[in-house]
């Protein structure tokens, strides 16, 4: 049973993963795992202390459990390059800042680390607006370049294939066909799925909060540090991962929001996708990358999500996630392992890690921490 | 020329902005200045609203607009509420009533709830929604701080048909120096008025230290009010002017929630993830009839209904609920 751990601040209750009930059970590993939450309030995602608090609540976590193999994403960067107004002159001073964060860590833990920088950011140039369409067009998860459309009328095929900031219709087969090879048959990606041009983003019924400022630049190659070996893949680090476990103590850090040109470090760039389509920061390349698969279909852009959302969905505290992904880098490997991290509560599916520690925030609203306990088994 | 929509009652003469900026004076009356533009329009599961006895688990499409006629020190929303509202057109959604209602079928819900900022800033657009949702069989519910006018009060109660009213503190003093307003008399007037014809729920948000002390005056009240109302005890995350302030102890609030249940029977505490306080217990027998997980800003959900159509499993008392379990509304066949 996978168990997790909520702190809410001064408050912590847990609960069955799956089924979300509490569980009253005494837990190896619970009074250490709480110790840490407790140690390690989260500040919040626009908060300049965000990173921080990923290194520090990793060497906490490693210091009690000792694992071989962390897995790290630091996004403060992200959050704050999406909706905030940075300069030309801050994006290099916020860079230089997370890879301190970075540094700090492979200092302290001693851990050989591998960087994934999971795409750059650009200003945003523009909206497409498909709210007045007659079908349902939809963006799901933070996307900006995907959008799914749902029975469109005639009218609405004309007036997306005439949009200038449109860079391409794919139907749902050519969208399976591309990636046929997925394990996810691709039966909920949208009967059409938009893919906006360099710069823009759609704008579908949601909400119209929080003013974007800068979206995925092309990322059809993303930077991959201390790749010594042959990686030329966004599928192939998973198997470079997997090599240095089996001989040494491995850190698989992520850095949200950095391109080949932001990447500070000597790195390779990688291809992080296939032909028109590049993965979004996002649970898709998350997957793609612990799995050493392509997960397009798993959570496909633009797909009807609420459709999923009602009473009895599994796993309450996981998001849209309705099942813990297999063959994930955490759960195959024998070695222990831990994962932390502030993007988002997909981390403790994709990343697999016996224990992962990451923000419970949702719209940049900080609720506190989750801790996920999937394994306590391993010597 | 006076805006009557709520107990401001701005002076709008000569081009005056007004408290909330969203009504102007034109040709002698009162207008709307940015009619049918939302900031949000976007399905939700009714649990996250919060509405706990109103079909459970049906999902709900979550509209809003811009504005407040409310300063509220710690508003989470202050990005949509308190900001220009002409800076903010630009970002807005435009959606013509009979639209507003074609997406909400579209993405299967079975009513429209108008969250997000104050409804009475938008009066003359949520008339328009009501009329073609009422036509459509689809209904309207709204979160409200409830400081509209009687007259005003007379048209929320027209548009709506169910509530969830903000009642942030009772004295002068907490809602002079939190909420911006001199009084919470109109407010109290408004949940009494509002009770008597609509389904009612009430929000309290707390803070701890401040307006705790009157959680017994408020349970009260409301009691007087409709012995059986739904009050959602909100643990504040503090935002905005409070962002520091201390998260308020859950364990202590929840103590004190423990004696006005004696008072109230349904009575919740949440607005933090995996809070314990979120399930209906029947008011004869205390059996649960209603489970919920709660997800504080991820949006609380139902875990599962027990009742028997609107009767306790166990010993059968009726439990207040507005319409029937919606399983059928969020399946996408009714869509068709
Ligand atoms: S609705 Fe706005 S303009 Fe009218 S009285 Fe209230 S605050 Fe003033």
């Amino acid at each position: 049973m996978s168990v997790a751990i909520i702190d809410a601040r001064e408050w912590q209750k847990t609960f069955d993963l799956r089924t979300g009930e509490t569980v009253a059970d005494r837990h190896p590993l619970f009074g250490m795992v709480q110790g840490v939450q407790e140690r390690h309030p989260y500040p919040g995602d626009l908060d300049v202390a965000g990173n921080r608090w990923v290194t520090d609540t990793a060497l906490d976590l490693m210091e009690q459990y000792d694992p071989s193999f962390v897995f790290l994403t630091y996004a403060q960067q992200y959050f704050s390059g999406r909706y905030s107004v940075l300069t030309d002159a801050d994006w290099p001073a916020t860079v230089a800042a997370v890879f301190e964060e970075v540094e700090r860590f492979v200092a302290r833990s001693g851990f050989t680390p591998l960087i994934v920088g999971t795409g750059g950011m650009t200003p945003l140039a523009a909206s497409i607006d498909l709210t007045r369409l007659d079908g349902l067009a939809l963006c799901t998860h933070w996307s900006a370049r995907y959008a799914g459309l749902h029975d469109p009328s005639p009218r609405d095929l004309q007036t997306v294939a005439a949009h200038p900031e449109i860079e391409r219709i794919v139907t749902r087969d050519d969208f399976r066909q591309l990636f046929r090879d997925s394990p996810s048959d691709g039966s909920r990606a949208p009967e059409y799925l938009l893919v906006a041009r360099e710069g823009c983003m759609f704008k579908t019924a949601g909400g119209a909060f929080r003013q974007v400022r800068r979206v995925p630049s092309p990322g059809y190659f993303i930077p991959v540090s201390a790749c010594l070996e042959d990686v030329s893949d966004v599928t192939d680090i998973r198997k470079a991962v997997d090599r240095r476990i089996s001989t040494g103590r491995v850190a698989l850090i992520f850095v949200e929001g950095l391109g080949a040109d932001d990447f500070p470090w000597p790195s390779r760039k990688v291809a992080n996708g296939r032909e028109w389509f590049f993965y979004e920061t996002g649970d898709a390349q998350y997957l793609t990358i612990t799995t050493g698969r392509h997960q397009v279909f798993e959570y496909p852009p633009g797909y009807r999500y609420f459709e999923e959302d009602g009473p009895g969905k599994e796993f309450p505290f996981s998001g849209y996630f309705r099942s813990v992904p297999e063959d994930t880098i955490g759960a195959t490997s024998a070695a222990r392992s831990i994962a932390v991290g502030n993007r988002s509560m997909f981390m403790h599916m994709a990343a697999g890690a016996d224990i992962s520690l990451e923000c419970f925030a949702r719209n940049l609203y900080n609720q506190g921490t989750m801790a996920v306990i999937h394994r306590s088994d391993k010597a | 020329m006076q805006c009557n929509y709520c107990e401001w009652r701005c002076d709008l003469t000569g081009g005056k902005p007004g408290v909330c900026r969203m009504y102007e004076e034109a040709g002698g009356a009162i207008r709307e200045r940015f009619p049918h533009r939302w900031s949000s329009c976007i399905s939700s599961r009714i649990e996250s609203i919060p509405f706990y006895h109103v079909r459970p688990g049906s999902r709900v499409l979550v509209i809003g607009t811009m504005g407040c006629n409310f300063s509220c020190r710690y508003c989470s929303n202050a990005f949509i509420a308190k900001e220009d509202p002409t800076i903010v057109q630009e970002r807005m959604l435009q959606f013509s009533p009979a639209e507003v209602v074609r997406k909400a079928k579209q993405m299967g819900c079975w009513s429209i709830v108008f969250n997000v900022n104050e409804p009475a800033m938008s009066f003359p657009t949520l008339q328009e929604l009501a009329e073609v949702a009422r036509s459509e069989g689809v209904s309207l519910g709204c979160l409200t701080n409830a400081y509209t006018t009687e007259e005003a009060t007379e048209l929320l109660a027209s548009i709506f048909s169910f509530f969830n009213i903000g009642l942030k503190g009772l004295s002068p003093t907490f809602n002079r120096e939190h909420i911006g307003i001199p009084s919470a008399e109109p407010i109290l007037r408004n949940i009494r008025r509002l009770a008597a014809t609509r389904h009612v729920e009430v929000t309290t948000p707390i803070i701890e230290s401040v307006n705790d002390g009157e959680l017994e005056q408020m349970a009260r009240f409301l009691a007087d009010v409709d012995p059986e109302i739904p009050w959602h005890v909100f643990r504040l995350l503090p935002e905005d002017e409070m962002k520091e302030a201390r998260y308020p102890n859950v364990e202590k609030i929840a103590g004190a929630l423990d004696s006005v249940r004696s008072i109230l029977p349904y009575v919740y505490f949440h607005n933090f993830v995996g809070s314990e306080w979120v399930n209906t217990l029947c008011p004869g027998c205390d059996s649960v009839v209603v489970e919920r997980f709660s997800l504080g800003c991820g949006g609380d959900r139902l875990k599962a209904f027990h009742c028997v159509e609107k009767g306790c499993p166990d010993c059968g008392r009726e439990i207040r609920l507005l319409g029937d379990v919606a399983e059928q509304w969020n399946s996408r066949e009714v869509n068709r």
